[in-house]
């Protein structure tokens, strides 16, 4: 890349030693250089990107306009991409069912990452790797993790279902009905991220001081009452710092699924994402559709940072 | 605080085990299922243990299924597009954090700005980006594409800004270049900070699946996590090729992790930001 090249360039000419007015010069420079390739390589992966999808978003066209096939010829169309997205019906219920699996998915990760931070926050011997295994899961893929719990999750041969079947439980099918498919992916999520938010929730622990657990120890304050009156208020930062956190995540749920259920059975557990690649790649001639899909996505996750960073500053 | 015999301690610690059992057991079950024979890992009741133990699901899948050659793609792209990230970000940093510049807040806040824009909402453009460039279905594409990252930026500029501006000064007055200032000065001082850099980004490239799955189409160019996605969206799934293809794309990860595990989690804690 260009960028990289006159990175590489000025590292050989400032080994030279210039003259002192072209030094200053040069110092002036320097912090651009440091920051070219950065911004080079942002601008051309994902600001260009992101603008030029802006601009699709209010045309009719395929994602490759071939001079050949007329359909995918740009053309514009102003708003009509978004209205057509409001009759859409296949638009409207993968973005009911999104937002229902991140109302369901992030409320659970949020309760279960706090139940493990606060089970695993004080010390105890062997707390380190018992933290490293809850934590390990947020550092594998999602695929990988996604074919872990269909390998577990199988209707006739899944472990799950054989410990179910010794309490005399009969088999579930896991991800073979609609209903069930889509609580498997909210619980297969929720483990795969627990680690990862926990760890945040034991940050903000930590930044409790301990005094004031000594003084309610000192009044005789119960566990409960010190925990809705101390740990609760004094956590909400981080409390909703997970919220947002996770659910820009969830937003983005796709991998996983791709593994788990590939989207079904049937289309019960296709979320936003995997509509709009699919509409972008395996449509004809809805590039524009799919940038107006992607165009929603992004005001959502963009009032969920907005929302994140206002209350980063306003804890400072 | 509590007595260890406790009632309130003894539940505790059986809560302990219970978090441990549901964590430990998808990725132990994972592994032993790999190592048995096609007769025995459909078998009812299934066996915790493989009977006759063996390492031909692995054999098969490395060679037959030419996951040596996936297997060398995603390191090659992890470890470039680690090493190219870690570097521009070690440069983004110190200047960010060690220099007063026109537009500096300007180009702090674009960075970070970036952090809005994931992959997932560019899709189509990004790919006629890379279509443009020629780098669909290159392994640099791969490598490239993702090698900005707001994160590493970010905690290099936290990290960078701790490093005392008099040793900086001293090696001005030196007449020191600016770049020998980088390279001998900043760079051995932020060592654990670059190393937890490395480790993250090799991790999240290593992981990449949206990436590849835009940018390649050759087979000969498939990273593991393609071979993977083709290998579970299969309507037949071969369980004994997956498993141990799955095992093995998880060994670089774990032992990264395992070896730099303190490095991992408490770089996470001063960012706090998942990729």
């Amino acid at each position: 890349m260009s960028v990289l090249r006159i990175e590489a360039e000025t590292g050989r000419s400032g080994e030279a030693s210039p003259p002192v007015v072209r030094r200053a010069i040069g110092r002036t420079m320097f912090p651009y250089l440091l920051l070219a390739p950065t911004v080079g390589l942002l601008c051309v992966f994902t600001f260009y990107p992101l603008i030029q999808g802006f601009w699709m978003a209010f045309f009719k066209r395929g994602v490759v306009v071939a001079d050949r096939v007329p359909a995918t010829w740009p053309k514009y169309v102003g708003f009509h991409n978004f209205t057509n997205l409001l009759g859409n019906e296949e638009f409207l219920v993968t973005l009911a069912k999104t937002v229902g699996f991140v109302c369901a998915a992030v409320p659970l990760l949020t309760l279960v990452s706090l139940v493990l931070a606060l089970l695993l926050k004080p010390a105890f011997r062997g707390v380190g790797i018992v933290r490293a295994v809850v934590f390990f899961p947020s550092m594998v893929s999602l695929l990988i993790i996604g074919i872990t719990w269909k390998w577990m999750l199988g209707y006739n041969s899944g472990i799950v279902n054989y410990l179910l079947s010794v309490f005399n439980v009969a088999p579930v099918p896991w991800l073979e009905s609609d209903l069930l498919s889509q609580i498997a992916v909210v619980l297969v999520w929720v483990w795969a991220n627990a680690g990862f938010f926990m760890m945040i929730f034991i940050a903000g622990l930590t930044t409790i001081p301990e005094t004031l657990y000594e003084a309610a120890l000192v009044d005789g304050t119960s566990r409960w009452r010190t925990f809705c009156r101390i740990t609760l208020p004094l956590l909400a930062p981080t409390v909703a710092l997970v919220v947002i956190l996770s659910s820009v995540e969830a937003f983005k749920v796709y991998e996983l699924v791709l593994a788990l259920t590939a989207g079904g059975p049937g289309r019960s557990t296709v979320y936003l994402i995997q509509l709009i690649y699919e509409t972008a790649f395996n449509k004809p001639a809805q590039a524009g559709i799919a940038a107006a899909q992607s165009l929603v996505l992004f005001v959502i996750l963009f009032v969920l940072t907005i929302a994140q960073l206002r209350m980063a500053r306003s804890d400072r | 605080m509590n007595n260890r015999s406790s009632p309130q301690s003894l539940g505790r610690n059986a809560l302990i085990g219970l978090v441990l059992i549901f964590f430990l057991t998808p990725p132990v079950w994972l592994v032993l299922s790999s190592f048995k024979p096609l007769e025995e890992i459909f078998a009812w009741p299934p066996h915790l243990f493989p009977d006759h133990a063996t390492l031909a699901n692995y054999v098969a899948s490395w060679s037959q299924s030419h996951f040596s050659r996936f297997f060398e793609n995603s390191a090659f792209v992890s470890v470039l597009s680690a090493a190219l990230s870690v570097v521009i970000s070690v440069m983004a940093g110190y200047g960010l954090s060690k220099f007063r510049f026109k537009g500096e807040t300007l180009v702090f806040l674009l960075i970070m700005s970036a952090l809005m824009i994931p992959l997932q909402i560019i899709l189509i453009p990004i790919f006629l980006v890379l279509r443009d460039l020629h780098l669909l279905n290159t392994l640099w594409g791969v490598i490239l594409a993702p090698a900005a990252t707001p994160t590493s930026v970010f905690i290099m500029r936290q990290y960078i800004r701790n490093i005392p501006d008099s040793l900086i000064e001293a090696a001005r007055i030196d007449a020191a270049s600016e770049w020998r200032i980088l390279w001998r000065i900043i760079v051995p001082l932020s060592i654990p900070a670059i190393a937890t850099l490395t480790a993250f980004n090799f991790v999240w490239r290593w992981n990449d699946f949206l990436w590849p799955f835009l940018i390649i189409s050759d087979q000969d160019n498939w990273t593991v996590q393609l071979a993977l996605a083709s290998n579970v969206g299969q309507w037949d799934i071969n369980w004994p090729r997956l498993l141990s293809m799955s095992v093995m794309s998880l060994l670089p990860t774990l032992v990264l992790f395992v070896s730099l595990q303190r490095f991992f989690m408490s770089g996470l804690l001063a960012g706090a930001v998942k990729e």
